[in-house]
């Protein structure tokens, strides 16, 4: 375990509050008190990357690392300011190797590593890295969206666009849309025990739409059934139902439950969205998809996911323009959208322009690895005495 | 800044593949570098075909090139100095003067290929501040002056590259340094001139090192933004808007009255295609004209035969991206250059001239501040982008340093500031008094009682960061026509301000002034009670609010319209860099399209124009209006001389 001093738990503090200036005084005060402080340096370098100064960002993670080989922390803040610094691919696969060594089963290490190999121009060597990221975590959606531009590159979109599909899958947001759709804030929905439930169909549905946000599937569908076995009508279960199906691969009952749904009430933006995402899953139906989508994003306005997910549609159907106005579209309303970002890279790609596409792809990265706030975890991690 | 090099043949009429005429009064040239091949030794400095190279630089329209001088070939030993070297200098000089060409001889080059600076004998002492090497330095230096100071065909004596001098560790070592050296050459050569090959910004951001009172005995200084410049200032592919006003920028900067030559100009990454090379070239190129460049210099001449590196490896000082491949076969590049230079021949720069710029923006002292404090790293970024947005406002502007007088100027822009120096808020209210315009933005924080008197206001304390950019217009019309706008965006400061005696012209989503106007003695002070500037310039790969790009684009041109500083020519796309030399008979008007589509700019005037014409020849088109629509290629630029009614 690293000692904390007084000055850093200070700069932290201010950090933590967005304090940037007040923050670097601090690291540098806890500096002069003990210059051979790793987590004073890690947390100036983290702050300066912040800033966008990448320089300076380096020159203190490096001492960092020289501190303290095992800084996690200091190993992204190194890696990422070499990233952004450009033209030193060399340095930033060094740091990202040493980093993939320090916590091995750390998948994003090998993203990055992947991100590094490819700006370098080692196209094997980066798939192989973000093949090792999924091995460690499956669910790890910017290596499936590397890959994906990575067959974009070799075979076409054709064989990158199941790519794109699962990788928008594996991302959160698409989730967090179906349930911002129904009303429900995801991160806000906490499942309750099934005797917690209250009998009004209000606290059924959200007692319902709690267990799919928290992957209980099973719960949820059997708490939907219920529902439904005494409101047949209820458009809301319908595309709850659907949603569900769609979640365990059962594409033709998605579709049968968000038509149904839809049968009843036309204005049910759930419903569309489940319809919308079933037709997804069938290329033949892209058509239909990209209607439904492109309805969605008047009854979801001011939502960047409903441009994406259009966007995607009209990929495939090789409406590579359309395509990426619909992710302007989306990139308008939500500049840091992942997915949206990577989308553009493919439409740049399929218009040759490769300059666009790497641009995109290192916002992309850049707006991944910002909302999962990868500095703190490693950092906290490092300042517990622990590894990740 | 003049080489006086004959003007060669016209092109008037217009065969592309004649010579263009070349303009002595704007040096045109590229950076002639020793090897060209990583495989190649120290010991083949110059050893291509330099007559053809030089040849080809003379078709091309050039007439300045820069060559680098090897100390370790030089004199392998000490006080030992190698004829073959010698005499091979002289070939280089006297095919430089068989084609009509001048050369700066750069003496003291760190250049990680040619090893030009590694004297075995040196052993381990700093050639910059070891008194024996700089005395050996002084030596080398006297004795190639010696040899050619009677030849016409050397333009100026460099004393290093940017490069050597960011190792000096300190200002003084550095100003010592040049003095020495300096004085080596002005015993020789009095009339000829020094040059020391450093961006005074560019050296600070690198090395924190201050070089500029060594500029002051300069009679020519350079201007370039390297490649780590270019990624701290405006992160993004070298063709993004940022990125293509980087080298006007910086040339604004140097600040002198004395010619600035912009070299090193051009693509440094391999990562750019051959069309973003040309396209970036062309921007530096035609930008630095626009701006009161004197001169400019390519990066290279051609691309560097680099090895398959594992993983690839660029050093930020190596220039290996040229104009031509390693084949020696022109890209897009070159033909830009060429076509640059057939523009200049037909552009007497002793018949038209640009206005002299009434706004600047001002480069604060605390740029230069020492770390912690973060202001001299927010500075410059928040300083491109004033400049970026009062260009796409067509207003003719230039950059001021805080401690310059502020007389020559009607409206300062003061970007996100954090603090002034002792006696600059003084200043500043007596110039303001006298009839200037100020804009201000606050970046954090206090506001003192000179500054609340000029602008009017009350400071309540600092609102602390915010989420959102928010805007709403209280008084439409005031400062320009501004829309209202409500966007996610990093605000770290706002200043909360009671109205006081100003009016107040837009707050925020609360009610608390965003804007205001103050009337003081004969002039405007202005505040904005949020850093925009530092906004935009901190976006780096998340991307700018397009509302807060128009709110100060609108605000600083509306200051300098009311001031009576406006645009010359109005356009009506802001991606449009706009520059009028005029004349006495007739003007001549660039526009030069910064974004990666094309458009058509509609430019109006307020005399009519009768006609205009491609000023490389053609049929004049007739106009017979104050208005007219260009059409522009992506990066691409239109020269055209006008003809009034």
């Amino acid at each position: 375990m690293i000692e904390r001093s007084e000055q850093v738990r200070l700069a932290e503090s201010l950090a933590r509050q967005g304090r940037i200036a007040p923050a670097v005084a601090a690291c540098y005060q806890a500096l002069r008190v003990n210059e051979r402080d790793p987590l004073a340096h890690c947390l100036l370098g983290g702050l300066m990357l912040a800033e966008g100064f990448c320089e300076q960002a380096a020159r203190s993670a490096a001492r960092a690392i020289e501190l303290d080989q095992r800084c996690a922390a200091a190993y992204f803040v190194l890696g990422l300011a070499y990233d952004r610094m450009g033209g030193l691919w060399d340095r930033s696969i060094l740091v990202w190797q040493q980093l993939a060594e320090v916590v091995p089963d750390l998948a994003t290490a090998h993203v990055q590593l992947g991100e590094a190999l490819a700006a370098a121009s080692f196209a094997d060597e980066a798939i192989d890295a973000w093949e090792r990221a999924l091995q460690i975590d499956p669910r790890e959606p910017r290596a499936m969206y590397h890959l994906a531009v990575s067959a974009l590159k070799r075979e076409g979109m054709a064989t990158a666009l199941p790519g794109f599909r699962k990788a928008g899958e594996l991302d959160p947001s698409q989730d967090d849309f179906f349930f911002a759709l129904a009303g429900y804030d995801a991160e806000g929905l906490p499942a309750a025990a099934m005797s917690d439930i209250g009998p009004g169909i209000k606290s059924q549905l959200r007692a319902a739409h709690a267990f799919a946000a928290n992957d209980e599937l099973f719960k949820s569908s059997e708490l939907i059934r219920s529902i439904l076995d005494g409101h047949s009508d209820d458009v809301a279960a319908l595309s709850l139902m659907a949603y569900l199906y769609l979640k365990q691969e059962s594409v033709n009952e998605a579709m049968a439950c968000s038509l149904r749904a839809l049968t009843i009430s036309t204005k049910t933006p759930t419903a569309v969205y489940a319809l919308g995402a079933a037709f997804a899953r069938r290329p033949a139906l892209a058509a239909h998809a990209s209607k439904l989508f492109s309805a969605l994003t008047t009854m979801a306005p001011g939502q960047a996911m409903p441009h994406v997910l259009h966007a995607e549609s009209l990929l495939g159907l090789q409406r590579y323009s359309a395509a990426g106005a619909a992710y302007r579209s989306a990139l308008a309303l939500d500049p840091g959208c992942v997915r949206a970002l990577f989308g553009q890279a493919a439409v740049a790609l399929t218009a040759g322009d490769h300059t666009a596409a790497a641009w995109a792809i290192r916002r992309a990265a850049y707006h991944d690895t910002r909302r999962r706030g990868y500095f703190w975890g490693p950092y906290d991690a490092a300042a517990e005495g622990g590894e990740q | 800044m003049s080489t006086e090099t004959d003007t060669g043949h016209a092109t008037a009429g217009s065969d592309a593949r004649r010579t263009p005429r070349r303009n002595a009064r704007f040096p045109l040239g590229v950076n002639y570098y020793p090897l060209e091949s990583e495989t190649s030794g120290w010991e083949q400095w110059y050893a291509g075909d330099v007559e053809g190279d030089f040849a080809e630089f003379e078709a091309a329209g050039m007439t300045l090139v820069r060559i680098f001088i090897s100390w370790k070939l030089f004199e392998p030993q000490v006080d030992r100095y190698s004829e073959q070297a010698t005499e091979r200098l002289r070939d280089i000089v006297d095919a430089a003067a068989a084609h009509g060409l001048r050369l700066i001889v750069c003496f003291f080059a760190d250049d990680r290929h040619a090893e030009l600076l590694d004297v075995s004998w040196g052993r381990d002492r700093d050639p910059r501040t070891d008194a024996y090497l700089i005395e050996r330095e002084c030596a080398l230096v006297r004795r190639i002056v010696s040899d050619h100071r009677s030849d016409r065909a050397v333009f100026a004596w460099e004393l290093g590259n940017e490069a050597f001098w960011c190792g000096f560790a300190s200002g003084d070592e550095l100003e010592a340094w040049a003095a020495a050296l300096r004085e080596a050459v002005r015993e020789v050569d009095p009339d000829r001139p020094v040059m020391c090959a450093f961006d005074p910004e560019t050296l600070f951001h690198e090395s924190r090192v201050d070089g500029r009172r060594a500029l002051g005995e300069c009679e020519i200084v350079v201007s370039h933004p390297t490649m780590r410049y270019r990624t701290y200032a405006a992160e993004g592919p070298v063709t993004s808007p940022g990125s293509t006003h980087l080298d006007s920028f910086l040339l604004r900067a140097v600040g002198t009255r004395r010619p600035v030559l912009l070299d090193d100009i051009g693509a440094g990454t391999l990562e750019a295609s051959h069309g973003e090379e040309a396209a970036a070239l062309r921007c530096a190129l035609y930008s630095g004209l626009m701006n009161g460049a004197s001169g400019a210099l390519a990066r290279r001449w051609r691309d560097m035969a680099t090895e398959r590196r594992k993983p690839y490896f660029i050093d930020p000082y190596e220039a290996i991206v040229g104009l031509s491949d390693t084949e020696g076969h022109p890209k897009p590049a070159m033909r830009v250059l060429r076509e640059f230079a057939g523009v200049l021949g037909h552009l007497d720069l002793r018949t038209y001239s640009l206005p002299h710029e009434r706004v600047a923006v001002l480069i604060p002292s605390e740029r230069r501040s020492p770390l912690p404090a973060l202001a001299s790293l927010y500075s410059p970024r928040s300083c491109l982008e004033a400049y970026v947005r009062v260009k796409e406002a067509h207003v003719p502007v230039t950059l001021a340093h805080e401690e310059e007088p502020f007389d020559p100027f009607a409206v300062l822009i003061v970007p996100s500031v954090t603090d002034l120096a002792g006696g600059t808020w003084e200043r500043l209210a007596s110039w303001v008094k006298g009839g200037g315009s100020l804009v201000f933005s606050y970046g954090g924080g206090e506001f003192g009682s000179e500054a609340r008197e000029l602008f009017g206001v009350d400071f309540l304390g600092h609102g602390g960061a915010r989420a959102r950019a928010t805007c709403r217009v209280a008084q439409q019309g005031l400062l320009g026509q501004l829309e209202p706008f409500d966007v996610p965006a990093d605000i770290p400061h706002f200043a909360l301000l009671g109205a006081g005696t100003s009016t107040v012209v837009a707050t925020d989503s609360a009610g608390s002034p965003l804007l205001t106007l103050n009337r003081y003695g004969q002039g405007r002070a202005v505040c904005v009670a949020a850093p925009l500037e530092r906004v935009l310039g901190q976006s780096g790969l998340r991307t700018p609010p397009a509302e807060v790009q128009s709110f100060l684009r609108t605000l600083y041109g509306a200051v300098a319209g009311v001031t009576g500083c406006g645009p010359l020519v109005s356009c009506d796309a802001p991606e449009v860099e706009v520059a009028l030399f005029a004349g006495e008979d007739d003007d001549v008007l660039f526009l030069l399209n910064h974004a990666d589509r094309s458009l058509t700019a509609n430019v109006g005037f307020v005399v009519p124009v009768a006609t205009v014409t491609d000023i490389r020849g053609g049929s004049p088109a007739v106009v017979g209006g104050s208005s007219f629509g260009a059409p522009l290629e992506p990066h691409g630029v239109m020269v055209l001389r006008l003809c009034y009614a």
